[in-house]
């Protein structure tokens, strides 16, 4: 009914999805993706967030419409257990979560900062996370995660 | 792995035990090789629970070596799955990396109580031991008979058994029970938190333990940071719908009219469902559920009880807000002394000085990040629910109760929820699920829209304090006077139940444990509690439940009779204290913060710019104690509270993984530090206002503390576990209110402390 095509981790994908419904809903539901998280579907807490071109996106007020042909790259397109992205592989190296829920939204946040900013110093990192809310108070070990992943992708 | 499944096996049908371990790439037989014929074996229809008494509940050995341990205990986001794994593999001899841990389900699962409370190490944690140790002597006997030799000359370690002095007679824990049934009574009396497995077995000495108190890291974290993780949200059954609920517009409000017009005209729209006041809505796609929902009212910000096509009766049964303080006090059920010695009236008479103050702290809400999810599967008299409640077991009974329906034929699968830090709406939302999957016949996920969340999850009550202490004239402490105004915080009842017209149906208001302590030594004291009232409000227990609030007055109170008496306020806490293990936290704090001894609010009168002060407080949660230090700044021309820096001094016996702890422990510290300077629930007398993150807004990382150092006191093998989860929650309030105190001469009695409270405090 709705169909549009929507490339994501580097796939063309078909979806049937209404043009004014989030993106949010097309990645989750149709494509079966579990990294973005519905969380307030306001654009206010970051747990929905995914890649669009390279920068940061709230994808639960994203309409599909507003996608086009951008590529969207979602937690499970950055890395897998096996070949973690550097940011992944920080994180686990710092346990830098508990329920991890919002932990999709803090990782994508800093690899959108990450490919404007290589080198963020940590007042930068803690400011491009501001709108990333975390509700067990995992703050203090993701911003480590992030400064060594920032070590680890310089070299 | 993980034990949930995007497409379960046959919803419906009852999860056996012998089809999910079949499900988990094992061989049939080897599962039972520990339990006989168990609890679902030859009665694949049956959702009973297993028997604790039996090996077979507690754990499976596969023939390729790798083991699982089956709990009534849930992950929550604080590491407990990797910790009860690391009990389990010290008392087995098994390597922790080949020992997997399925949770809550409860066809698979034994009950062991809730997971709350600070309670999982201490009361599941021996219950663990014992069954695991009872494994590993059922694996010695086995071995012995293979082997044909005393079971005393058998050494057991990292899943192998050898023959002492023959390592060329070996044999792995799997390929030994390969193929063999053995029905294996370890006895098990009690239940929930007292349930005693094994009595009789031998554990470990703590001294040899070499996984316990060490810091393996979590085994969840690396498929929640790679998405291949499956929370409950991300839960799929075959052939399952959408749910939206749409609550009522006031909080007491009945539900008038519906106006069904333009649902039909939602591409993918399937039903609405109407049971007295209860009203959802079902279609085949989220968004489709969404919108049909928003249509009849389920919005951010609704206009009014008659404003969206659902329309509701006028109701304004909560107090003004302006009003709460005076509603908790009126709403007292019940008194109840916690201490009184002395004559705290004689003693006030002859004071040279009487100080007397009162805290107020708000209804909090646990704000979970993920909304609550469930999926319900409802067939007639059969019920499946997939749930992240931190009670699986109790909500299985609840369930049973609501759907009229024998419990033997009810079944909650549990998979992990975004963290839920108390009973949020979890439990609420298998109600709904159930009511809605009942009316359509087909599985219904239901999860909560944002202001569902913020709106509905039972709230942490609010608290009013009123403190009175006397100081002679050498400024000794004489007399110590502490009432708290309590509303219940211990509402279970489910709110789809009572909107249905069914109230009594399942839950209780309780009064909890008081949390109301009384640690120190002083002459007279009078300490009392009144409340179970319900205040608006529906409540439930919140990190810490009421402990937060009354460590917050109790601490900061003693740190104003210290300023009065120009006293150091570490100093003035040890000379009223004989709890040795208080005494050696808070030294410990002391000591790694480089506390400097002067009195407080010693700086109160400079004008510097920022102002900095340091505060010091301490708790005893459940025998955990905890001592805290902060240094802040406080911007004098904008309100701002900045913590610099925060210690804490944490002795909760033997540590079974100090990282994990450690992350506990800054969780801890950085939620409650939220609490403390921006968290509350606003109302009007229709309902709750603060609806959203704007609305209800939680610390952000610009505003966490430079560091958190961390101190482990008392950290030793002969010292029981107690809890991690929440004590270090209760001292923060007390301590930024003290540290502001020092650094500006202002008592800060109310929380949350938002810069325009600190402005008005100063004038």
């Amino acid at each position: 009914m709705f169909k549009t095509t929507l490339n994501v981790n580097g796939v063309d994908h078909d979806v049937d999805a209404p043009p004014d419904s989030p993106l949010l809903y097309a990645l989750r539901d149709d494509l079966e993706l579990r990294g973005p998280k519905f969380g307030c579907g306001l654009g206010e807490c970051g747990a929905c967030t995914v890649l669009m071109d390279g920068t940061a996106v709230r994808s639960c007020v994203t309409p599909v419409s507003a996608v086009g042909r951008a590529r969207i790259v979602t937690l499970e397109g950055l890395g897998t257990p096996e070949k973690p992205h550097p940011l992944q592989a920080a994180f686990i190296a710092e346990q830098a979560a508990q329920c991890a829920y919002c932990i999709n939204g803090m990782i994508m946040q800093a690899a959108s900062l990450l490919r404007h900013n290589p080198r963020p110093s940590r007042g930068e990192i803690k400011s491009a996370l501001n709108d990333n809310l975390c509700r067990c108070g995992t703050h203090m070990r993701i911003v480590r995660a992030i400064e060594r992943a920032t070590g680890s992708m310089q070299e | 792995m993980s034990a949930s499944h995007v497409t379960g096996p046959d919803p419906g049908t009852a999860l056996s035990r012998r089809s999910f371990l079949q499900s988990m790439g094992g061989l049939v037989v080897a599962f039972n090789l520990f339990g006989g014929p168990g609890p679902a074996a030859g009665a694949e229809r049956s959702s009973a629970v297993p028997d604790a008494g039996n090996l077979d509940a507690w754990l499976a050995v596969r023939p390729d070596n790798t083991a699982t341990l089956f709990t009534g205990k849930v992950e929550t986001g604080t590491g407990v799955q990797t910790a009860l794994a690391q009990f389990a593999a010290e008392e087995l001899d098994f390597p922790f990396e080949r020992l997997d841990v399925v949770m809550g389900t409860t066809s698979l699962t034994v009950d062991q109580g809730p997971t709350y409370g600070s309670m999982t190490i201490r009361y599941a944690g021996p219950q663990i031991r014992h069954a695991a140790a009872a494994g590993r002597q059922a694996l010695l006997d086995l071995a012995s008979r293979h082997f044909g030799v005393q079971a005393d000359q058998l050494v057991a370690t990292q899943g192998m058994i050898s023959v002492a002095g023959s390592p060329d007679r070996v044999i792995s824990y799997g390929k030994l029970v390969d193929g063999k049934r053995i029905d294996v009574e370890i006895g098990g009396s009690g239940k929930g938190f007292d349930l005693k497995v094994a009595p009789a077995v031998r554990t470990k000495d703590p001294a040899a333990y070499r996984i316990v108190g060490r810091s393996p890291p979590r085994k969840d974290l690396p498929g929640k940071i790679t998405a291949q993780f499956t929370y409950v949200q991300d839960v799929r059954v075959e052939g399952m719908l959408h749910g939206r609920v749409v609550r009522p517009y006031g909080v007491g409000s009945t539900l008038q009219s519906v106006d069904e017009r333009g649902l039909e005209r939602i591409p993918g729209f399937v039903q609405l469902v109407r049971r007295e006041n209860f009203l959802g809505v079902v279609a085949q796609t989220e968004w489709a559920a969404i919108q049909a929902a928003a249509k009849l009212g389920s919005t951010l910000s609704p206009a009014g009880p008659q404003a969206a096509q659902a329309k509701w009766s006028h109701w304004n049964g909560l107090p003004e807000m302006g009003e709460l303080w005076n509603t908790v006090r009126k709403t007292v059920a019940h008194d109840y002394s916690v201490a009184s010695h002395g004559s705290a009236a004689t003693a006030f008479a002859r004071a040279s000085r009487t100080l007397q103050a009162t805290y107020q702290t708000p209804f909090q809400m646990h704000g979970s990040i993920g909304p609550s999810c469930a999926i319900a599967d409802v067939r007639g008299n059969r019920a499946t629910f997939w749930s992240g409640t931190q009670m699986p077991h109790d909500v299985r009974g609840d369930m049973a109760q609501l759907l009229g329906i024998p419990r033997d034929n009810v079944e909650v699968r549990w998979v992990e929820a975004s963290g839920g830090y108390g009973r949020n709406g979890l439990e609420q939302v298998v109600a709904d699920a159930a009511i809605m999957s009942q009316a359509v016949r087909r599985p219904v996920r239901v999860q909560w829209m944002r202001w569902d969340e913020h709106g509905w999850e039972p709230k942490g009550p609010p608290l009013v304090q009123d403190l009175r202490g006397a100081l002679d004239e050498r400024g000794r402490v004489i007399a110590w006077q502490h009432h708290v105004w309590l509303p219940t915080f211990e509402d279970t009842h489910l709110i789809a139940a009572a909107l249905i017209g069914r109230p009594d149906v399942t839950g209780t208001t309780g009064i909890g444990e008081p949390a109301v302590t009384y640690a120190y030594t002083f002459e007279n004291a009078d300490v009392a509690f009144h409340g179970e009232g319900r205040v608006g409000l529906m409540t439930s227990w919140l990190r810490s439940p009421a402990q937060f609030e009354t460590t917050f007055a109790m601490e900061s109170f003693i740190d104003e009779l210290a300023a009065a008496a120009r006293q150091d306020p570490l100093d003035f806490r040890l000379s009223y204290l004989e709890d040795a293990r208080a005494i050696a936290v808070l030294k410990a704090a002391a000591e790694a913060h480089g506390w400097d001894r002067r009195p407080t609010g010693g700086r109160a009168g400079g004008r510097g710019m920022p102002a900095r002060g340091r505060g010091i407080a301490w708790v005893n949660r459940d025998d955990t104690r905890v001592a805290t230090i902060a240094d802040v700044t406080v911007d004098r021309n904008t309100g701002r509270i900045k913590v610099e820096r925060v210690v804490v001094a944490h002795d909760c016996g033997l540590v079974i993984n100090p990282d994990g702890l450690k992350n506990q422990i800054e969780g801890n510290v950085i939620q409650s530090l939220s609490r403390t300077l921006h968290e509350e629930v606003t109302f009007d007398t229709a309902h709750v206002t603060s609806r959203d993150w704007v609305g209800y807004p939680i610390l952000r990382f610009e505003e966490i503390p430079d560091r958190i150092d961390i101190v482990l006191v008392n950290n030793k093998p002969d010292q029981p576990s107690t809890g991690g989860g929440e004590p270090s929650t209760c001292p923060t309030a007390a301590v930024i209110s003290n540290a502001v105190y020092d650094a500006i001469g202002v008592r800060l009695r109310q929380t949350p402390f938002r810069p325009a409270r600190v402005k008005a405090a100063m004038i």
